[in-house]
């Protein structure tokens, strides 16, 4: 009665010499061992290994692991006209680091972003895949602006840059689109320029599901605005956003959600059945059978095997739920 | 008087024959007593080459660390190493995982400590890995509050700093790069590092890097060491117009080398921002170091960044007059 989907990114190596192929082949591609023929090559195989993975588990909804990206935020803006990539900055809280990007003119689409990746990965997967983007929100939030001066027309340049790219992945046949704004966790006052940029990019979504995820944090002061949403579902961090879930669990919500209520930044393993009965207590105040059961947030932080029980507990607490229903 | 005392952050890059050294280890081709001598032998070479240009507070180099939260947490029980997860680009690394109550199994760190000060009469610095940072770079299975897992740290920190200090050593820095990931958590962070420092009577150092200074900026002055250690070079030194509003009641030391730029900074103009800081700090209050460990650059662009680094603060001090206070 609740389904499952993943959120986005997916640890690339693992323990096992065969789980590291992607790091061997990026080093022999550093050295200038291995053309980029190859190296795609060795990520298209990773790639297929991660959505096998997702699929073997019984995940409903998957997503290609983000496994070619540098990081969440130079991965798209570096194709957009006016960007240039800069140094590392520590991303969020979580000990990782992004390149940052540069903006020195407007912002534009000039070019498909993720179609050929998005492809691929649905010609290599049972369950639909989800094309995951970065928001303009977090988006503008992360680069160095040098050109707009504001964020709200910078926002909205992206935004529009962004529909393109949907309305390229919706073409394609992609029949989920997720907008990531992790950035509503930390400067929740900026919700209405996230909304705002939304709007203009479900505008492009066609028949597609739309999902607006927040995560690295509690969305309580904006979970008012979240439900007005121009989105079908609403991506909610319940582990690191505890504090969403004790307002979740009072008032419920209009809108259908992905509930992240399985641990993505900590090894530790949940109980299946208890957070099938944690879902269970929403029964009446969301509506369950459109919702979906995932991880808080990408399980990249992860390592590998982790990433893979982490699936495991996933699906098992959505069939305990659908049994216990 | 002191002045422009110049020391080193921590870590320095490995030479060649350890990286090698240390794969080979990994694989079990090479024996642990192998690998140390040659951890030895590379410390006992950077405590050389310090003593040569003339830094006045050396560091052991951490010829001996992979991860700096790992190595700590591979000296403590009740925590077993992950798997690897991404840092960034192709890095990877191994986190700790708490798995049960954290105990210290023994000394961590002085060892090594005293193994440097032997090499050399200055004052070498002991170096431990702080409470937070062990806390937010570690998966916590067995605690369930970060709270009461970066207390439990705290604690048992204290122990390795009262190790050091009895071990001879007179200035004990605390390494907290996670300080400025979670703005609410600082009052933790103050705690936490309050249990590490408390009765120490040795000198204290907090150092942290690559964060938004403007955000933690209230709680410098709050923070229970007598040096904060921060990365200002990296940053454009647009903190010393803040700090001029709001003066520091500690010493600083003061980052003046990007350590993430292959550039190797002129004396010219690691003197002009040394000579800017000057401007807010008195000679006796102002250190200088790199903005950070220096271990990602190769071995040569290390030693010509510190070797201009202490160029350029001698010659700051003849200009002003000052001595480095070592007769």
């Amino acid at each position: 009665m609740v389904r499952t989907a993943v959120v986005g990114n997916y640890p690339r190596i693992g323990v096992s010499v065969e789980e590291q192929s992607l790091r061997r082949a990026i080093a022999r591609f550093d050295k200038g061992e291995v053309g980029e023929l190859q190296l795609q090559e060795a990520e298209r195989e990773v790639v297929k290994a991660v959505l096998r993975e997702q699929n073997e588990a019984g995940i409903d909804v998957v997503a290609d692991g983000q496994i070619t990206w540098y990081d969440s935020q130079s991965h798209i803006a570096r194709k957009l006209a006016s960007v240039e990539i800069n140094g590392l900055v520590r991303y969020f809280d979580t000990n990782t680091y992004y390149r940052q990007p540069i903006v020195r003119g407007p912002v534009r689409w000039t070019q498909p972003i993720l179609v050929d990746e998005w492809k691929f990965a649905q010609a290599n997967s049972r369950a639909p895949v989800k094309a995951v983007l970065t928001g303009p929100l977090t988006l503008s939030t992360l680069a160095v602006d040098k050109h707009y001066g504001k964020k709200g027309p910078f926002v909205k340049d992206l935004a529009s840059a962004l529909a393109e790219e949907v309305a390229a992945l919706v073409a394609a046949g992609a029949t989920h689109v997720q907008i990531d704004e992790p950035a509503l966790t930390l400067y929740p006052k900026d919700v209405s320029l996230a909304l705002e940029g939304l709007d203009t990019i479900a505008s492009s979504k066609g028949a597609a599901t739309l999902t607006l995820f927040t995560y690295f944090g509690e969305v309580t002061k904006i979970f008012k605005e979240l439900q007005a949403a121009p989105a079908d579902l609403l991506g909610l961090d319940l582990v690191q956003g505890a504090k969403t879930w004790g307002l979740l669990s009072k008032s419920g919500s209009e809108k259908p959600l992905v509930l992240g209520l399985i641990d993505a930044r900590n090894t530790k393993p949940e109980d299946p059945r208890t957070v099938a009965k944690q879902v269970l207590t929403l029964k009446g105040k969301v509506d369950l059978a459109s919702s979906y059961l995932s991880p808080s947030n990408g399980l990249e932080f992860l390592p590998r095997d982790k990433a893979r029980e982490k699936l495991r507990i996933l699906v098992a607490a959505a069939k305990h739920a659908g049994v216990a229903a | 008087m002191s002045a422009l005392l110049t020391t080193s952050v921590g870590s320095f890059p490995k030479p060649e024959y350890l990286i090698r050294a240390r794969a080979k280890a990994a694989k079990g081709d090479l024996s642990a007593k192998e690998l140390h001598a040659l951890e030895e032998k590379a410390t006992a070479e950077w405590i050389r080459f310090q003593e040569e240009i003339g830094i006045d507070i050396p560091v052991d180099g951490e010829q001996y660390r992979g991860d700096m939260a790992t190595y700590f947490a591979e000296n403590i029980e009740g925590t077993v190493i992950s798997g690897l997860v991404r840092s960034y680009g192709n890095r990877y690394y191994k986190k700790p995982i708490i798995t049960d109550e954290l105990r210290l199994r023994g000394p961590i760190s002085v060892d090594w400590f005293r193994f440097a000060q032997k090499l050399t009469k200055k004052p070498v610095k002991g170096m431990i890995t702080g409470p937070y940072t062990m806390m937010d770079w570690s998966f916590d299975e067995y605690y369930g509050s970060r709270e009461e897992a970066c207390l439990a740290f705290a604690r048992l920190l204290h122990q390795e700093a009262v190790a050091l200090r009895d071990a001879g050593a007179k200035i004990i820095q605390v390494d907290e790069p996670a300080l400025s990931t979670r703005f609410d958590e600082l009052p933790l962070l103050v705690k936490a590092v309050g249990i590490v420092t408390q009765g120490l009577d040795t000198k204290t150092i907090l150092h942290t890097c690559y964060g938004n200074y403007n955000e933690i900026f209230e709680y410098f002055n709050k923070l229970p060491v007598d040096q904060l250690d921060l990365e200002m070079s990296n940053s454009g030194l647009d903190l010393l117009d803040r700090f001029k509003r709001e003066p520091l009641k500690k010493e600083i030391a003061f980052g003046v080398i990007d350590v993430h730029s292959h550039v190797v900074e002129p004396v010219d103009l690691i003197r002009e921002r040394i000579e800017k800081a000057l401007t807010i700090f008195r000679p006796d209050q102002l250190y200088i170091d790199p903005d950070c460990g220096l271990k990602t650059r190769t071995v040569e662009e290390a030693q010509a960044k510190l070797r201009n680094m202490v160029t350029a603060a001698r010659a700051v001090r003849e200009a002003h007059h000052l001595t480095s206070g070592k007769g």
